[in-house]
């Protein structure tokens, strides 16, 4: 265990304050905030949540919906603060939160391809290098001079995948996305995801299928209501958790 | 691998802290060029112009003198005017002006005037072969005389119940009151421009230290401002090209001028302004149709990128709660869209420039610095627009409202000088109308404005983006909680 810690979670609590009803108007903000009536409700989504991932390891979280999950890895890829401790991330994240994030539909896919490799934080020349593998490994053929409005779901899947996926990350973040178009494609994103897995990559991975957290990942936690469940070896938590 | 890309960058910091030194000893020095007289000179704020006569002083003829003694602040005296009044009826002889030192008896103008060519309130100009430097505050006269026929002579024109501190009129050395409808005029020193290359030293004597500090900051390995800046420049460079790109080819798609509409725009907009304007209201200004292009360019400019920036933020939200990307990258890519467009409208301005006989000055370069001005402006109201419209989702409703205003508050299509004094100050609070008026006067006018002026547009400029950052910076944490 002398390996580098690549993600340091220490001690994160995330609270939101929920107002009852949204407020968005000045207006409505003041009339309320003047007759008293301005009411937060607080929602802790994590209570002190400490867990430490080293290169090279693939962790998984688990748990049931609302258990904290995509919001911990929002914190983690930057998107949000936490709201109490501290998260460290040494090396450069790719988020694979949703794919297909900032896809234009009114540019071609090839447009969509530099479009999304920029947001996603690839520099030009790796892009122009691995155009090529993208658009074969896509399958999307003469399809990618095309605008994406023209594509079917699927075909919108596979590009965002194909275009995720081609980077050598030193954090890989991913959150349910192996059930992506059919079945072949299925079968050979998977196998590029263990690829990356394989070459060293930090991978933190939520899924709900717990047989694939059992194959993949190394440790995991569960997370429940936003507390530590339990965390450890990833088929003693998820025999745990299939239990519960 | 991240230590190898330190050191990469430490290489490049010494280099570009010389390009930047570099850079702003070249602007100084190309600004020296292109600023020209109006670097030293300014027209003096103590010139004196004539008050609205009700009468001659006396018919002129020979032996008739007139002397009107009075003081000025102005540092460097160009020139003086006299008014003449003819009786209705055609003159002879000679009339001759001076401008005497009254302690000394020097004569400093002299300037001879053909009385046939005058008609009722015909000014007649004096001009010093060079400006006189050292009136200021010494009491002179300008001495009248003519040598012509009683019956056939001039006079010149007076209020006769005209007065001004320190100013006496004398009808042959006897004073009688009244005031002599007169103008003097000059220019003033200018002092940063007299101490022009001490300015630029001490600005440069500056950011060399500054620059200094940032590498022995950077060698320490503290990131400081610069770094951060480069660092952030050189990582966020590709995406910002890629959504500048999409910006400009998203606006276009589907319609057949595309990027036409760009240059079309601002030029039918400018037609119609001008033929309503023009023909309807009658509006009285040099070069109108570069008058107002460069009103419509600038507001244009200034609509489009606040507005777009307005939205930037919650047009974006799919992106931001995804994917983390630095924030500022989103309004800052809208103003820059905005930038293009405004560059592609230069062509026509450039075009209606040629084709009304507007001669290009050196001084045209320098409309450049105001144009960097607005969009600075832009770039920092953009970021406080939309952090705003982040909590408060109404300002996409009054900001239309709020544009409208200060569209009517720009003297875009009207000259500045039909707003009442009263209102003037709306004028000067005013930060388009700074920028814009400057523009026309290196383009229209063809001159330099003074130094001042360029230091004051800076300083506006960099105020809004100092508001506008902070502003951001401050709330940018909880943008995702609002989305």
């Amino acid at each position: 265990m002398s390996r580098k810690v690549m993600i340091e979670v220490d001690n994160v609590s995330m609270t939101f304050k929920m107002n009852t009803d949204k407020i968005m108007s000045l207006k409505e903000y003041v009339t309320k905030g003047l007759s008293g009536k301005l009411k937060f409700d607080k929602f802790t989504a994590l209570t002190d949540v400490s867990f430490q991932v080293r290169k090279g390891e693939t962790f998984g979280l688990i748990g049931c919906n609302g258990a904290g999950k995509s919001t911990m890895l929002k914190l983690i890829s930057g998107i949000m603060k936490p709201t109490k401790g501290t998260i460290r991330c040494n090396g450069s994240i790719v988020p694979m939160l949703e794919l297909g994030s900032g896809f234009d539909f009114d540019l071609t896919g090839r447009e969509n391809i530099f479009l999304n490799g920029a947001i996603l934080g690839y520099s030009k020349k790796y892009l122009t290098e691995k155009y090529d593998e993208i658009v074969d490994f896509s399958e999307l053929g003469e399809f990618i001079n095309y605008p994406i409005r023209t594509y079917s779901s699927g075909m919108l899947a596979r590009l965002a995948f194909s275009v995720a996926s081609v980077v050598e990350p030193e954090i890989l973040i991913v959150d349910e996305i192996l059930s992506v178009g059919d079945a072949a494609f299925q079968k050979k994103s998977r196998a590029r995801m263990m690829k990356m897995m394989g070459s060293g990559t930090t991978v933190l991975f939520v899924s709900h299928d717990i047989n694939q957290i059992r194959e993949m990942c190394g440790r995991c936690i569960w997370l429940d209501h936003g507390h530590t469940k339990m965390i450890g070896d990833a088929s003693e938590v998820c025999s745990c958790y299939v239990r519960s | 691998m991240v230590k190898k890309e330190k050191e990469e960058i430490k290489i490049h910091l010494v280099r570009i802290s010389l390009v930047i030194l570099a850079v702003v000893a070249a602007l100084c020095v190309g600004f020296h060029f292109l600023a020209g007289d109006q670097l030293f000179y300014r027209d003096s704020r103590s010139n004196i112009a004539m008050v609205q006569p009700d009468g001659g002083v006396a018919e002129l003829s020979a032996g008739v003198v007139v002397d009107q003694i009075f003081t000025t602040e102005i540092e460097r005296v160009e020139s003086i005017t006299i008014y003449w009044g003819a009786y209705y009826r055609i003159n002879y002889g000679t009339v001759n002006v001076q401008l005497i030192r009254l302690d000394t008896g020097e004569i400093y103008m002299n300037g001879s005037f053909d009385a046939s060519q005058f008609g009722e309130g015909t000014p007649t100009t004096v001009t010093a072969p060079e400006p006189i430097e050292n009136l200021y505050g010494v009491p002179v006269y300008i001495h009248i005389t003519a040598d012509s026929a009683p019956g056939s002579s001039a006079t010149p024109l007076y209020l006769s119940t005209g007065a001004r501190e320190g100013c006496t009129l004398y009808l042959n050395s006897q004073p009688i009151p009244g005031l002599l409808s007169f103008d003097v005029n000059g220019t003033d020193n200018i002092w940063i421009g007299q101490h022009y290359w001490l300015f630029v030293a001490v600005t440069l004597a500056v950011i060399a230290v500054f620059l200094l500090i940032e590498n022995i900051l950077y060698i320490k390995g503290r990131h400081s401002y610069l770094v951060n800046a480069i660092l952030a420049m050189k990582k966020y460079r590709f995406l910002i090209d890629q959504l500048v790109a999409r910006d400009f080819k998203t606006k276009y798609k589907r319609s057949i001028l595309g990027v036409f509409w760009s240059f079309l725009n601002p030029l039918l907009m400018m037609l119609v302004q001008y033929f309503v304007f023009s023909s309807i209201f009658q509006m009285d200004v040099a070069n109108f149709p570069v008058y107002l292009l460069v009103g419509t360019v600038c507001f244009n400019f200034f609509s489009e990128s606040s507005s777009m920036c307005l939205t930037s933020i919650i047009g974006n939200s799919g992106l931001l709660t995804k994917v983390y990307v630095p924030k500022y990258i989103y309004p800052l890519t809208r103003t820059i869209s905005s930038v293009i467009n405004m560059l592609i409208s230069f062509i026509p301005l450039v075009l209606v420039c040629l084709f009304t006989g507007v001669h290009f000055e050196k001084s045209a370069v320098l409309s450049l610095f105001f144009f960097a001005c607005l969009t600075v402006f832009c770039f920092g109201l953009g970021m406080f627009l939309s952090a705003l419209m982040v909590f408060f989702r109404d300002m996409q409703f009054l900001w239309g409202v709020l544009t409208m205003v200060w569209m009517y508050a720009t003297p875009i299509f009207y000259p500045e000088k039909i707003i009442p004094e009263q209102f003037r100050f709306v004028l000067d609070i005013n930060p388009l109308f700074h920028f814009i008026k400057n523009v026309r006067i290196c383009l229209i006018d063809g001159i330099s404005p003074e130094p001042l002026v360029y230091i004051q547009c800076l300083l506006i400029a960099l105020a809004m983006l100092v508001v506008g950052s902070v502003v951001f910076k401050k709330t940018q944490d909880k943008f995702v909680l609002y989305l």
